[in-house]
């Protein structure tokens, strides 16, 4: 056991776990921040996808030991359910879920994209969403709220984020 | 000065200046080349000629180079980056404007053996006409009906990016002097059939040596060096000869296997450049990608095996005590206990799909680290919407550092050879590469 420092939604969190133990399940059992969800366990879904260092990873793949000081985001960092942030309301505007499984992955993925390039083509929008995985075909509607998440940004105040 | 002197001086002016013209005369007949004249309408073709040319174009894999967007087949527009500068494939359907629909049968030969375009540009070796010269004239129809008979698109290349001067394409010319062998292939008699339909198909048609040819540093294939292991894309292209760095000895049907689906089972799984091929080589007659694995398998089979170690039971070893790189070593193997292993190792999940134990990964055995640098980087993702194997990127999981310490250890401990020289410049660059 070794003690792991992480930063997650901009708080610091101290993590008593062995170095293989994968970010999920330290999001999951130690963090209780059920967001992420397990899903195949071997990086080829993208259920559990999560922010580091602002890129969208896997954190199924991720060993706690290999963080280190990169800032960790999740979906609970987007907003809450009372108060949504704008891609999550995207994704509700869409209604772009049906059993809802992949959608915290996809949102972190989309918001990785987004953080980066505010107005991605669809071209770009589906090249960087392919990695996830959704079992029951919302990807049209999925592939859609990114772009009216993209929208709403545009339009939004300067200063006011995802 | 006296008069003498001057005539002197005038006679050897025009002696020099006659030169300088003989010389120009000289290099323009080299460099030029006529148009040949756009024909208005393709001639009709039967149908067993047009599935003969599809078949020779998947072999050729042409679509690795000129289709980019699966929806639009022979499109073009794929940046290739070469030492010279960025050269972008073209359009080969038979779009009057922006496609080859106006080329003859004369003009799409006179391409594929000489490298010209129909307008009389030279193309840049990037197409590989140096190998397609010595195509037979029967392939080269069958394949101009097929491309003359596929969708016409209209879609203009994007143009080039040349270092200066290779920008100037008359100096292709002077390549083709040096490269350029215009000779027919011929068999050779003390093989069998399959062999030499082997021989052709890969040497001729698929360009093998394109890649797995080193080139010389005017990027001319050098043929002292056949097969000897080359480069594509950023990565280390293996030799497939007696220098093979495979640890597992390749057997023909290992080779016909990987060459047919991109996986040799417990053996290896085509990444990078090589996807493409494998994409297209899984379109053809599978007698015919048979006989190329019959063919190279020849000279693989004089390669030294490996096995020893590749067939070594257990996981990979945690470092020794005693090893002079310790630190490094120890976060390698951290990276590789708490990220690779679960598919990678003995004892892994069922679900992993068989991935490959990493003692028997050629990568780890190439002359550089370049392969297995991108491999962990970029993981190993099928084109867009086709079936292949899937392994995760780990560039945004894993830092310089613990990429550096990864692979180094991978080297040592996965491969047991001699640590690779500039490892940190090679990941490095690998980053900096979109």
């Amino acid at each position: 056991m070794t003690t792991y420092h992480l930063r997650v939604n901009g708080r610091d969190h101290a993590v008593d776990t062995d170095p293989d133990t994968p970010l999920l399940y330290v999001l999951r059992n130690d963090l209780q921040m059920n967001g992420a969800k397990f899903g195949c366990g071997l990086g080829q879904c993208g259920a559990c996808t999560v922010t580091m260092g602002g890129d969208a990873v896997m954190s199924c793949l991720v060993p706690v030991s290999v963080v280190g000081s990169r800032d960790v985001g999740t979906v609970e960092g987007l907003g809450t359910a009372g108060k949504p942030g704008m891609l999550q309301q995207a994704f509700i505007d869409e209604q772009a879920a049906q059993c809802g499984y992949c959608i915290a992955g996809m949102m972190m993925r989309a918001q990785s994209l987004l953080a980066k390039n505010p107005k991605p083509t669809d071209a770009e929008i589906t090249k960087h969403m392919m990695p996830n995985l959704c079992r029951c075909g919302t990807h049209m509607r999925i592939l859609r709220a990114v772009r009216r998440a993209s929208n709403a940004m545009a339009n939004q105040p300067a200063g006011a984020k995802a | 000065m006296n008069r003498a002197a001057r005539k002197r001086r005038s006679r050897r002016r025009s002696v020099v200046l006659a030169l300088l013209v003989l010389v120009l005369l000289a290099a323009w007949a080299i460099m030029w080349r006529p148009a040949i004249d756009p024909q208005a309408q393709a001639p009709a073709f039967d149908a067993a000629t047009v599935e003969r040319g599809r078949n020779l174009a998947a072999v050729g894999t042409c679509a690795a180079c000129h289709t980019v967007d699966p929806t639009r087949p022979f499109a073009g527009g794929r940046a290739l980056a070469t030492p010279f500068g960025t050269v972008y494939s073209t359009n080969i359907t038979p779009d009057a404007r922006t496609g080859i629909g106006g080329w003859s049968e004369a003009a799409f030969t006179r391409a594929l053996r000489e490298g010209v375009s129909r307008d009389g540009r030279l193309l840049y070796p990037a197409f590989p006409y140096d190998h397609y010269t010595r195509l037979a004239q029967d392939d080269i129809r069958a394949m101009y009906a097929y491309f003359m008979t596929r969708p016409a698109l209209d879609a203009p290349a994007p143009p080039n990016d040349m270092r200066f001067p290779f920008g100037f394409r008359p100096l292709v010319a002077f390549w083709n002097i040096l490269y350029l062998k215009r000779e027919p292939w011929r068999p050779d008699p003390k093989q069998n059939a399959e062999w030499n339909r082997g021989a052709y198909l890969a040497d001729v048609l698929s360009h093998c040596g394109a890649c797995h040819t080193p080139r010389t540093k005017l990027g001319g294939t050098d043929f002292d060096r056949t097969l000897d292991g080359g480069e594509a894309e950023g990565w280390y292209v293996p030799a497939l000869n007696a220098k093979s760095p495979s640890p597992v000895p390749w057997t023909r049907e290992h080779l016909a296997a990987y060459l047919r689906t991109g996986i040799a089972p417990d053996h290896a799984a085509a990444g990078g450049p090589m996807q493409a091929v494998v994409e297209n080589l899984r379109l053809a007659d599978p007698k015919d990608v048979e006989a190329m694995a019959t063919y190279i398998h020849s000279f693989l089979a004089q390669a030294p095996g490996r096995q020893a170690r590749a067939s070594q039971p257990g996981g990979m070893p945690a470092p020794q005590p005693d090893d002079p790189d310790l630190a490094r070593m120890r976060t390698g193997y951290e990276v590789y206990a708490g990220a690779c292993a679960r598919c990678h190792d003995t004892g892994r999940e069922e679900t992993s799909g068989a991935a490959l134990q990493l003692q028997k990964a050629v990568a780890l055995y190439d002359p550089d680290p370049r392969s297995l640098v991108h491999i962990v980087r970029q993981g190993i993702s099928p084109p867009d919407g086709e079936p292949a194997r899937w392994m995760p990127a780990f560039g945004d999981i894993l830092t310089h550092d613990q990429t550096t310490a990864l692979v180094a250890y991978l080297r040592r401990y996965g491969a047991g050879q001699p640590q690779w020289e500039h490892l940190d410049d090679q990941v490095r660059k690998a980053e900096q590469q979109p």
